[in-house]
């Protein structure tokens, strides 16, 4: 080894997943299209904008603008991130690697965790990246200092862990396309969950469905625990977004979410071995 | 015993592609699977690199089973329909398996080099592996499979799609390496380069090793090995 201590194979497959999909030149589009569009959005800092007569201040525009940012480049990651995971087994497979890589020295388990980590070192670092471009078009342009923004987009990078492990566990078992539309309704479904559970929770909402002199319902229904066994991809969001607001997380509660996703990521991860131990290389 | 598969059987559903296969191939040997399509020999040769389990019977390559990945360690492999990604080029398909071997940085640069002359590509190395022909291909995966100064390299039909003098080249290329006591087993359908060229054979029909003995014991009495095949192959 000429003295130099040698790279892990599973560092070397990381590095090989992140060169092969780098060089694809949709992945450089959908880059190029996510930073225009972040982009695009620092004129939005300067507008003078009233609520109630109220004229806003810098920090509640540059807030309300950089929060909106964050949750776009959030999901759009994650889809990105399901895309580019649902066809990194079969690239690998038509393309010969798959064998060229496993008739070597390497285990299936130092594979599969190499292409993890490649493919959310890659998604994440897109991410960050788009995230950092707001970070600084607020700073520059607002002058509003959001260092939290940037730890929001740390925690978010979970989401896109476990998106990227259920979406090749899901590949292994069904076409590419159908894994995708199901971790992508996996996804969805998350959000609009959480978006029916806040407006069960609200005051108003409930005293319009409930009945005048009856009280909340607090019975736990296969509904409830259903809510709170699903990935909790939209929470663990707006957890991260809530960084944005407080600079801490908030609570007991806020760790829930994150418990929840770190879950599914060992769930995830386990599955995906046991699964690819079983694969047929061809 | 570099090879070794003990009652080897492989059941997809209720086929069997091999069933109770047992033979040895020792150090130095060249040693020929031969059969017709669809015999067993690359389901053998997959067990061997662990890319499918056997159903039942154990496979070792160097002593050490063939489901451990310090088996493979020494071992090249060239695959019978051998594709890289078109976006590579000659030249980072060897560096990126001579890293995946952990040679270093100085000595992938170096057999990377030696291999590119072996195998007759210089002036090409750096063009996109879309634009090569089969026959390049074919001796590109040689290259890669050669790399690391392997101990036991397994071909999977390694003169396919290549034209005469491809083939006789292959074949002065697998002489030389006989000398360095190298082990080959060699998945071929040309039993004439076979015959000249290794000194065992095996053959598989149906998934069951019918004959295993020295070329010249398969092959003797005035019949070539084409004779002998054919006439166990049809029974």
């Amino acid at each position: 080894m000429s003295g130099m201590q040698a790279v892990p194979p599973i560092l070397k497959i990381c590095r090989y997943t992140i060169i092969d999909h780098v060089r694809q030149k949709s992945f450089i589009v959908m880059l190029l299209i996510g930073a225009a569009f972040v982009f695009f959005t620092r004129s939005c800092y300067h507008g003078n904008y009233m609520v109630n007569g109220q004229m806003l201040g810098a920090w509640t525009v540059a807030e309300s603008i950089a929060k909106m940012s964050f949750h776009t480049i959030a999901f759009t990651m994650m889809f990105l991130a399901a895309l580019l995971a649902v066809r990194a087994f079969s690239r690998d497979r038509d393309y010969g690697m798959q064998a060229c890589i496993l008739s070597k020295p390497i285990t299936r388990g130092q594979y599969v965790t190499g292409k993890v980590l490649g493919l959310w070192a890659l998604a994440f670092f897109c991410m960050f990246i788009l995230h950092a471009m707001v970070f600084l078009i607020m700073a520059l342009q607002a002058k509003v200092f959001m260092p939290a923004f940037l730890a929001a987009s740390l925690l978010c990078s979970l989401n896109v862990l476990v998106v990227v492990m259920g979406a090749l566990v899901l590949s292994l078992s069904m076409s590419d396309f159908v894994a995708f539309m199901a971790v992508m309704a996996i996804t969805v479904i998350s959000f609009v969950a959480d978006g029916i559970h806040t407006l069960h929770q609200s005051q108003m909402l409930q005293a319009i469905i409930q009945p005048h002199g009856t009280g909340p319902q607090s019975d736990v229904t296969w509904r409830t625990v259903i809510y709170y066994l699903w990935p909790k991809i939209s929470e663990l969001e707006i957890t991260a977004a809530s960084l944005i607001d407080h600079g801490w997380l908030r609570g007991w509660g806020a760790l829930y979410p994150l418990a929840n996703i770190l879950a599914y990521c060992l769930i995830a991860a386990a599955l995906l071995l046991w699964r690819f131990r079983r694969e047929e290389i061809l | 015993m570099m090879i070794e598969l003990d009652h080897a059987t492989k059941y997809y559903g209720a086929l069997a592609a091999v069933e109770d296969v047992s033979f040895s191939v020792r150090p130095g040997e060249y040693f020929a699977l031969l059969g017709p399509n669809g015999a067993g020999k690359t389901t053998i040769v997959r067990m061997l690199l662990d890319f499918t389990r056997p159903t039942s019977g154990t496979l070792s390559i160097g002593g050490l089973p063939s489901t451990q990945a310090e088996a493979r360690s020494g071992v090249g492999y060239l695959a019978e329909n051998f594709r890289i990604p078109p976006f590579l080029s000659g030249w980072h398909y060897l560096e990126r398996s001579a890293d995946l071997l952990n040679l270093g940085r100085t000595d992938t640069t170096d057999q990377c080099r030696r291999m590119v002359e072996l195998i007759g590509m210089q002036g090409r190395e750096h063009s996109l592996a879309g634009t090569y022909s089969k026959g390049m291909l074919q001796r590109l995966a040689l290259g890669g499979a050669l790399l690391g100064r392997p101990r036991l390299l397994i071909l999977d039909e390694p003169t396919s799609g290549l034209d005469p003098i491809g083939i006789r080249e292959v074949r002065e290329l697998l002489e030389r390496l006989k000398q360095d006591g190298m082990t080959i087993l060699l998945n071929s359908h040309l039993l004439s380069e076979v015959e000249k060229l290794c000194d065992t054979a095996a053959i598989i029909n149906h998934g069951r090793l019918i004959v295993k003995d020295a070329i010249s014991a398969i092959a003797g009495h005035g019949d070539t090995l084409e004779d002998v095949f054919v006439r166990l192959v049809r029974g």
